[in-house]
């Protein structure tokens, strides 16, 4: 869409009329194709295809009225054809007593023909008559439709009346007529039906975002902010969601063959293995050195295991990786500590005779460990073994990017879900555990919003 | 939009995983220190690890 010249091929020329109640001038800017004009100052109804302007309706508009958001007569384009705004109507529906109202715009081209853009809290819809029925089945609930291989859900039903008309409009347009109207959605599509007597009416309206209208029809100032979520709103996100599914398997992959690669080239070599004892009956200096050894290869981890008889007790062993020849130290202290019992609940454990730690970024090089072993004085002999292996795989790792890459899947996801939830709320097939209490707020996004009265098409 | 930063995210998370793995890092904290004398290889009693003599938890219920 974008803002139309001044003088556009195919503009409609104005035709001067006057009201035969009040005398007062008429405009008439879609020539024969108006069925219906409306005078703004007596607010007659008039029979357009009459040359007489016969009063089909009078009706009495309530003072606060306030104006359409783009007055008539306005000019734009909308997909690629200049169109002016000729008509403008407000429905109302009515939910537990509460009037609900949106606006419907009657855009009017001499080529093209009728198109209508509709307006509630913010929420457009780019609408037009189909030209053939769409397939309707009713064998399932919600009910659906067919049209040109798209799947429509049926989303709420209602009967709506006009409540104020101003311009030309191609059908007999009449205040406080009354039409039974549903809408089915597929965002960011409607398909809406209108009844009125034995006619029915098929349109499709497509969600439009306020500040392109505003651009295409070169108005000043913002559009409304939409409020709440709309019956045809395409969610920002629910497009993306299976894309990023789609990306998140990807990734799974990957880490599957990263894990295979990982386990499978690691050096995994062991570079120690000892089996000590510690007297806890004798006081004195405990510590010892472990003979040298060679870590291997580039910087990496080197796996500590102590494993340990301990029974109803603990050994805490000070730990010193050093580097013979640099003087760098690794510090770190470990507790093997095993308890077990049995009680009113039965019988219990607590920890295990085995501990393992990684200790990260090792560069190669020679390197002994000092040992230093504590635990209660007066237990006897503990009896512990300390192995080490270079270079072997953190598990916790996959893990830990296995949660990364499923957290923001799973938060769009759900915000997706949510948009989908908060639109299906305000339908009258709201999922059992959607919480539609904000029945009483006059504010709250009703449907409905792509109805309109009978079209000249149809 | 969203699908394409994913899959950089993506990307980050896994080169990082590549990078962690490859160099070993580990979830342990261990304390760094530098400069330990070569006596401490016939005199371990000459060293104090900063982990030592804490109180130590007695277990069971």
């Amino acid at each position: 869409m974008s803002a139309s010249g001044p003088n556009p091929p195919g503009t409609p020329q104005v035709k001067a009329l006057n009201c035969p109640g009040c005398g007062a001038a008429l405009t008439l800017r879609s020539f024969s194709q108006a069925v219906t004009v409306v005078c703004d100052h007596c607010h007659s109804i008039l029979d357009a295809q009459d040359p007489r302007l016969t009063i089909l309706q009078k009706f009495k508009a309530d003072v606060d009225e306030y104006p359409p958001l783009i007055p008539l007569g306005t000019r734009g384009t909308i997909r690629g054809a200049a169109y002016e705004v000729v008509g403008f109507q407000r429905r109302t529906i009515h939910v537990d007593g509460i009037p609900y109202s949106w606006h419907e715009y009657v855009l009017f081209n001499p080529y093209k023909g009728f198109r209508y853009l509709t307006e509630y809290n913010g929420h457009w819809n780019d609408t037009s008559i189909l030209r053939s029925l769409p397939t309707v089945n009713n064998d399932v609930s919600p009910a659906t439709v067919t049209y040109l291989g798209g799947n429509y859900k049926l989303f709420q039903t209602a009967k709506a009346g006009t409540s104020f008309v101003l311009g030309e409009f191609p059908w007999q347009v009449r205040v406080g007529e009354d039409s039974d109207v549903s809408d089915y959605v597929s965002p960011p599509r409607v398909i809406s039906s209108e009844r009125t007597g034995k006619e029915i009416t098929w349109s499709m309206g497509e969600y439009i975002a306020g500040r392109d209208i505003w651009k295409a029809f070169s108005l000043q100032g913002n559009p409304p902010e939409p409020v709440g979520v709309y019956e045809n709103q395409p969610s920002p996100l629910s497009a993306d969601t299976t894309a990023l599914w789609l990306a998140f398997v990807g990734f799974l992959v990957a880490l599957v063959v990263m894990f295979i690669a990982f386990e499978s080239s690691a050096r995994k070599e062991q570079v120690i293995q000892g089996f000590y004892s510690f007297n806890t009956n004798v006081r004195g200096e405990a510590s010892f050195v472990t003979d040298v050894f060679q870590l291997k290869g580039h910087t990496s981890d080197l796996e500590l295991t102590t494993t340990s008889d301990v029974s109803n007790n603990w050994i805490y062993l000070n730990y010193a990786l050093i580097n013979q020849d640099t003087g760098q130290a690794y510090d770190f202290g470990r507790e093997v500590s095993y308890y077990y019992g049995y009680d009113s609940d039965g019988s219990w454990t607590e920890g295990g005779p085995t501990d393992s730690v990684a200790i990260p970024s090792v560069p190669p090089g020679s390197y002994y460990l000092r040992v230093e072993p504590e635990s209660n004085f007066g237990h006897g002999t503990i009896s512990y073994s300390i192995s080490a292996k270079r270079d072997v795989p953190q598990a916790s790792f996959f893990g830990l990017a296995l949660l990364a890459l499923l957290v923001p899947a799973g938060l769009i996801t759900w915000r997706s879900m949510n948009f989908e939830h908060l639109r299906w709320a305000e339908s009258d097939y709201a999922p059992a555990d959607s919480n539609d209490d904000d029945t009483d707020n006059p504010d709250k996004p009703i449907s409905l919003g792509n109805i309109f009265g009978k079209g000249s098409d149809s | 939009m969203i699908r394409n930063l994913y899959v950089l995210y993506g990307i980050i998370v896994l080169g990082t995983l590549a990078m962690a793995e490859y160099r070993g890092w580990s979830l342990s904290s261990v304390d760094e220190v530098k400069n330990v004398p070569r006596s401490v290889r016939d005199n371990p009693g000459s060293y104090r690890s900063v982990y030592g003599y804490y109180h130590h938890y007695t277990g069971g219920k």
